[in-house]
């Protein structure tokens, strides 16, 4: 999905402006015309100036606001966005509540049933074994604390 | 003498060996696959090597990212598609050499090749690093403020695409490199008033976000639940092999040092480096019009190429602490957080990791031999693994990897967030590159700029007082001008090209 110039050079004026704004507040060093706002607020002008730059030069083509380059169809884009993006935020979410091994198989389960379209056996053994082999790699080899949750009053 | 006793002491044990042969694996595995990029091998890499010492981390850092480069010839050969950009320019060639029954010389040729322009990047490394350290170690704030502005501007100049586009990618890098408390005044900045964000955006779930979240966004449309078809096993990958290097000898050798000085440039990676040298070796080829039909000279001189970059990548980044491209970056990164900030000074203070880091290159290029061998046997099963299965794999690997850092759920959120932006980055031509080496890099630019400003009381001459300084000054004034001059040409090359 690619959008004309005139969004993304507005979108990075905007940022520049935020970028400037925050940091006017911030004091300069003692007996100094510098501090730390300094090098925000020339950062913050340079992503107007260059911003501004892609809106000119958006404003001269002709190119459509936005449009599809993608080869896959636009829903089908969508879908697997969201499921990635949800898998994320449900990872986030659970974790801390059911623990590492119970999220990570439901959820590579689902996502193995949805992208490898097998069975939900094949997809769960998978997502098991796979979410065994993560957490013994990283909670058990390297100590990565990655929660048991409701495992744990199972396992002690 | 002493210092390379004590360097092959660190390298010659069982865990650094082991780790060298585990990552090797993991690279070959990744480069294989379609799509899934070396770069992307090392964000991936990182949480893991978070747990080891400085040397085994760089040790399994070089060792994924040299094979992976080399297991990226693979696909292109069996199946017409490049494992990683890097072996894009003579996935055509390899393929029709497959074609006329030569897959194994195909391949035979690009992991000796790789191997060869290796060495030959690491000696050129081992020998110019130490002496570009010595004339580095007069330098003050001042060089240094350029030098690293200098490094940024090369990365948008030679990322290819549009400057503009670059220059703003960059800037973006910056502004994110500012957020959590500065350094010099110990003001908080950008923080939102969020705890989590005070020590800065911490640069992991940055990485994996945008190499992999991105990716995957970009892929996972895209996966089959189906198995690549490849045509036929490769019996002996390494006849023929011989003959045809010592007939192109000419080509390896120009190939592995181009690839080198193409890999110092700060943002010129193992892709352009392999693009240049394929270029030269069709110029100055006897018979240019046989590229493109199967002629091994181009894969030779450009399989060359690419694996010597990544050698030729650590020459700014250890000697300055600027790096060449984005798996430098990392690399970069992972040194500080253990403690040990890349200079001039680290070839004295910490000879015998630096020394040792040379070994290790030595030892994981020879290993692209026997692996890389191994890798054509097996490639069927490699590359058989279908995406629907891996992707959701590297999913949870990533969220694993991006809470690993700080053990925080917070940076899982800022892995998605990258993810996202990574991914819109790309779809509108927005060079990732540069704003990652502007985030590692912001807070050198800032600190040495706020120290000379200070030392200087505020007067701005004082940044071009001395030669050096002045001569960078130039430079980067220079390279500034071409940015801005391509940035010019190519919006007009673009309405222009709308219009008709």
């Amino acid at each position: 999905m690619r959008s004309n110039d005139k969004i993304t050079g507005l979108v990075t004026v905007i940022f520049g402006v935020l970028v400037i704004t925050n940091s006017r507040g911030l004091a300069n060093l003692p007996q100094q015309e510098y501090g730390a706002g300094t090098f925000p607020a020339v950062i913050g002008g340079l992503l107007i100036a260059f911003g501004g730059l892609l809106v000119v030069r958006g404003l001269r083509s002709n190119a459509p606001w936005m449009i599809w380059t993608n080869e896959v169809p636009v829903k089908r884009f969508y879908l697997t966005l969201l499921a990635i993006v949800m898998a994320i935020v449900a990872y986030i979410l659970l974790t801390p509540v059911f623990g590492f091994p119970v999220v990570a198989t439901v959820l590579l389960s689902v996502l193995l049933y949805c992208f490898y379209r097998q069975n939900w056996t094949v997809s769960v053994i998978t997502a098991a074994i796979s979410a065994a082999v993560i957490w013994s790699v990283f909670g058990r080899l390297l100590q990565v604390p990655l929660e048991l949750g409701i495992l744990e009053k199972v396992i002690y | 003498m002493e210092s390379f006793l004590a360097a092959t002491s660190l390298v010659f044990t069982w865990e650094v060996m082991l780790i060298i042969l585990a990552a090797s694996v993991f690279g070959l595995f990744m480069g294989a696959i379609p799509g899934l990029t070396a770069t992307m091998a090392t964000a991936l890499l990182v949480p893991v090597t978070f747990f080891m010492e400085p040397l085994p981390a760089i040790a399994a850092i070089v060792s994924a990212t040299a094979m992976a480069i080399v297991a990226g010839d693979l696909p292109g050969a069996l199946l017409r598609m490049p494992g990683t950009p890097a072996s894009a320019v003579y996935t055509d060639e390899a393929y029709l050499m497959g074609k006329q029954g030569k897959v194994g010389v195909a391949l035979g040729l690009n992991v000796v090749c790789s191997m060869i322009g290796g060495v030959i990047g690491v000696i050129c490394l081992a020998t110019l690093a130490p002496l570009i350290a010595d004339f580095a170690i007069q330098f003050t704030s001042d060089e240094y403020f350029w030098l690293a502005l200098l490094g940024l501007s090369c990365a948008i100049l030679v990322s290819g695409g549009d400057p503009l586009k670059g220059a703003i990618s960059m800037f973006a890098g910056l502004a994110i490199s500012m957020v959590g408390m500065d350094s010099v005044s110990g003001q908080v900045r950008f923080t939102l008033g969020s705890y989590d964000l005070l020590a800065g955006i911490s640069i992991l779930p940055v990485l994996i976000g945008l190499f992999a979240i991105s990716e995957l966004i970009r892929r996972m449309p895209e996966s089959k639940n189906t198995r690549a078809q490849v045509q036929a096993c490769v019996k002996k990958p390494f006849t023929g092999v011989g003959s045809l290097l010592w007939k192109y000898k000419g080509g390896v050798v120009r190939g592995g040092v181009l690839g080198t000085l193409i890999g110092a440039l700060p943002g010129a990676g193992a892709d352009i480096a392999s693009w240049i040298s394929y270029a030269i070796a069709r110029k100055f080829s006897r018979t240019p019009e046989k590229f493109g039909t199967g002629h091994p000279e181009g894969l030779i001189s450009a399989s060359s190429a690419n694996n010597a970059s990544l050698s030729g990548a650590y020459i700014p980044a250890l000697v300055f602490g600027i790096p060449g491209d984005t798996v430098t970056a990392i690399i970069i990164g992972v040194l500080m957080t253990k403690g040990i900030t890349p200079g001039p000074d680290v070839f004295v203070t910490e000879a015998p990791l630096v020394n040792a880091i040379f070994m290790v290159f030595i030892v994981a290029n020879l290993l692209l031999l026997p692996l890389g061998f191994l890798a054509i046997k097996g490639a069927r099963h490699i590359l058989s693994v279908p995406s629907g299965v891996l992707f959701p794999l590297i999913l949870v690997f990533c969220m694993v990897g991006a809470f690993a850092a700080n053990n925080s759920m917070f940076d899982i959120w800022i892995m998605l967030a990258f993810g996202l932006l990574g991914f819109v980055m790309a779809e509108n031509d927005f060079p990732v590159g540069p704003l990652i080496l502007a985030v590692i890099l912001g807070p050198i630019i800032e600190s040495n700029f706020m120290r000379s400003i200070i030392k200087a009381n505020g007067d701005l001459t004082a940044f071009v007082d001395r030669p050096i300084a002045t001569v960078l000054a130039v430079a980067a004034v220079l390279i500034w001008g071409m940015i801005m001059l391509n940035g010019i040409s190519a919006g007009r090359r673009k309405t222009s090209l709308q219009q008709s």
